[in-house]
C-alpha cells in the first residue's frame, strides 16, 4: 500500500485534493478504456430510449452496474496508486458508496453547476475522478475550489459561469489521471466546448458508517472479492 | 404592479364560426370562455393574463383566440400555434401577428439529431425557420420541450440570442408516453423522483433571454395543494434564474375543480415564502408585463 506522503497529507489537509499523475497505466489503462467504451457503446441505445420516455438524464450517461460487467471496473476501486491515500484519510475504516462510468457529452453549458455534495456534518466522504480519455482545458475538465470543504470557508455561491467561480483550479489531465476530493469541497464539471465526450469514473467512497451500505449492496460481486480488504471495503460481510 | 396569469387556455364550443380541434377532455360540446376566466381573474384580483392557443394550429384555429384579444386589448396578449410541418412557418406567424395581439409561438420539438454526441448544426433542425422569424420579428417562443428535444435547446438559443424564451410549467420536459389527464381532467405528467431537469433545461439560466413558468404543479406533484414536494424544484429555479426570470401561471381551465384558481394565486407564497414582497410581485405579475410587455391597464 502506497501511503501518502506528508507533503499530499498537508495538500488534503489544506487544500482537499490531490492529484495522481499516471495514477492507471499500461495495460491497466488499455483494459479500462477497452471496457469502458465497449460497455459506453452497449448501454447508448437503451439510455437514449430512457431519455426519451424522461426517465435519464440526457446531458450525460453511465454504464449501469459496472462492477458486474467487466473485473477492471472492479480493480480500480483499490488501486495501488490512490487506495493507501483513501485509506490513510478514512483512518483505515473506508467503504465503497459507489461507482459512476461516465459519459459526459459536449454541450455549449455544463451538464452541472457548482455544488458540494456533502455537509460538514457528514462522515469524510471522499470521489476519485479517474479520466479514460485525455481530458484538454475546456472539454469538461474537473473544477474545484481549493479549500472550500474546510468548515470555516465561504460561504459560496453558486455563478451563473463556471469561470467566475472565485479562487477556483481546474484540472485538465491525461487519460489514466486520477482526482481525488472532499466531497464536501465545491466542484464541478467545467464547460465542453470541444467535441469530444469526456469519459471518466468517478468512485464515491465514505469512512465507514454502522449500516450506511448493507451486504446486499454489492453481493453480485462477492466472488470477486476474496481478501478480508476487498470485503470490508464492499461492505460484503455486513 | 399588476398580478398577470402568465399561462393559460380559453376556448368555446367547436361551431363553424370557430372551428377547433375536439377530443375527449375538450369535446365539442365543451366550453371555457374568455368571460369565465375573467370571473376568476376579477375575483381573486388578477388583472392581465396570457392566452395561449390549443385545440388546432390552422389559422382557422385561432379566431376564438384571436377574438378574446380584439375584444381585450389591454387585458391579454396570446400565443399562437404553428402547424407541424408548415411548409412555410413565417407566413402563418406573420399571419396570426399582424396586430393581432399575439406575441409568440409555443411548441415542443426542435427536430434535430435524437442523440447529444450527434454533430449539431442548428440550420439543419426542422424548428430553425421558426426561430429565425422570430429573432427577425421578434417573437417569444414559448417551450414545452419533449425530453429527447431538451438538449437541442442551448444551440438555438446560443444562435439566437435575441429571442425572448419562456419555458412552460416549471421547466419539465415531459418524456414520451408519460402524459395523462386525471380525475379531475387535468394534464398529468409522470417524472422521476430525481430531478432531471436540473441537468438540461435549469442549466440555460446562463442565458439571460431564458425564462421560466412557476406552474403546473398539480401536473408533476405527488401531493395535493400545495405541492410541497416541488418546493425544491422551486427554490432550484429561484437560485439559478432569479426572482427577475420567472413567472407564476395558473394553467387555467385545467385548475378549475381542483385546487380551484383562487388557491393557486397563493401557490408561490406556499412554495417560496422567503421571497421578499419585491420578489413576489415580479413572480406574480411584473416580469411578465416587463418580458412580455403587457399594455398598461
Amino acid at each position: 500500500m502506497i501511503l501518502p506522503t506528508p507533503e499530499q497529507k498537508a495538500q488534503w489537509e489544506e487544500k482537499g485534493y490531490l492529484v495522481f499523475e499516471n495514477a492507471i497505466q499500461g495495460e491497466d489503462l488499455k483494459r479500462l478504456q477497452t471496457a469502458f467504451d465497449y460497455w459506453a457503446d452497449a448501454c447508448k441505445a437503451e439510455w437514449l430510449d430512457r431519455v426519451e420516455a424522461g426517465e435519464s438524464v440526457a446531458t450525460f450517461y453511465d454504464i449501469p452496474n459496472p462492477l458486474e460487467k467487466d473485473p477492471i471496473f472492479i480493480d480500480i476501486i483499490d488501486y495501488p496508486s490512490y487506495y493507501g491515500a483513501l485509506m490513510a484519510f478514512t483512518d483505515h475504516d473506508l467503504i465503497l458508496l459507489g461507482p459512476q462510468v461516465r459519459t459526459v457529452a459536449p454541450w455549449p453549458v455544463s451538464y452541472t453547476g457548482w455544488h458540494p455534495d456533502v455537509g460538514q456534518s457528514n462522515p469524510l466522504h471522499i470521489k476519485v475522478q479517474i479520466y479514460v480519455n485525455d481530458v484538454e482545458p475546456g472539454s469538461g475538465e474537473f473544477g474545484f475550489v481549493p479549500g472550500s470543504h474546510k468548515p470555516d470557508a465561504g460561504p459560496y455561491t453558486r455563478p451563473m459561469r463556471q469561470e467566475s467561480m472565485p479562487g477556483h483550479k481546474t484540472f485538465p489531465g491525461k487519460a489514466g489521471t486520477a482526482i481525488m476530493f472532499n466531497s464536501c469541497g465545491w466542484h464541478v464539471s467545467m464547460d465542453n466546448h470541444s467535441d469530444t465526450p469526456r469519459k471518466s469514473i468517478i468512485l464515491i467512497y465514505e469512512k465507514r458508517t454502522p449500516g450506511r451500505i448493507g451486504p446486499g449492496q454489492f453481493a453480485s460481486i462477492s466472488d470477486y472479492c476474496q481478501t478480508p480488504e476487498r470485503r470490508k471495503l464492499f461492505s460484503l460481510d455486513g | 404592479m399588476p398580478r398577470i396569469d402568465a399561462h393559460l387556455h380559453v376556448f368555446t364550443k367547436a361551431s363553424a364560426e370557430f372551428p377547433r380541434e375536439i377530443s375527449d377532455v375538450w369535446p365539442a360540446d365543451r366550453e371555457e370562455p374568455v368571460e369565465k376566466l375573467l370571473g376568476e381573474m376579477e375575483k381573486h384580483q388578477i388583472d392581465q393574463a396570457v392566452l395561449v392557443q390549443m385545440a388546432g394550429a390552422s389559422i382557422a384555429n385561432h379566431r376564438y383566440l384571436l377574438q378574446c384579444l380584439r375584444e381585450y386589448p389591454n387585458r391579454f396578449l396570446g400565443i399562437g400555434l404553428v402547424p407541424e410541418g408548415h411548409p412555410n412557418p413565417a407566413d402563418h406567424m406573420a399571419e396570426l401577428t399582424d396586430n393581432t395581439g399575439i406575441i409568440g409561438f409555443r411548441f415542443s420539438t426542435f427536430g434535430g439529431p435524437r442523440d447529444i454526441f450527434a454533430k449539431m448544426d442548428v440550420r439543419e433542425f426542422s424548428a430553425y425557420p421558426i426561430w429565425k422569424c422570430a429573432a427577425e420579428r421578434d417573437y417569444v417562443l414559448w417551450l414545452y420541450p419533449n425530453a429527447i428535444n431538451a438538449h437541442l435547446l442551448p444551440y438555438l438559443i446560443q444562435a439566437f440570442p435575441q429571442v425572448r424564451i419562456v419555458l412552460n410549467h416549471l421547466a419539465v420536459c415531459p418524456g414520451n408516453g408519460k402524459f395523462s389527464w386525471d380525475a379531475f381532467g387535468r394534464p398529468q405528467v409522470q417524472v422521476t423522483g430525481y430531478n432531471l431537469f436540473m441537468h438540461t433545461t435549469y442549466r440555460l439560466a446562463r442565458f439571460e433571454n431564458v425564462n421560466v413558468h412557476l406552474s403546473g404543479q398539480y401536473a408533476f406533484s405527488g401531493e395535493e395543494f400545495p405541492y410541497k414536494d416541488l418546493a425544491g424544484w422551486h427554490h432550484g429555479l429561484l437560485s439559478g434564474f432569479g426572482a427577475k426570470r420567472l413567472m407564476w401561471a395558473t394553467d387555467f381551465p385545467w385548475i378549475l375543480e381542483e385546487p380551484g384558481y383562487g388557491k393557486l394565486t397563493t401557490v408561490i407564497e406556499e412554495l417560496l415564502p422567503n421571497l421578499s414582497e419585491a420578489e413576489l410581485a415580479d413572480i406574480m405579475g411584473g416580469n411578465a408585463k416587463r418580458i412580455l410587455r403587457f399594455p398598461a391597464l
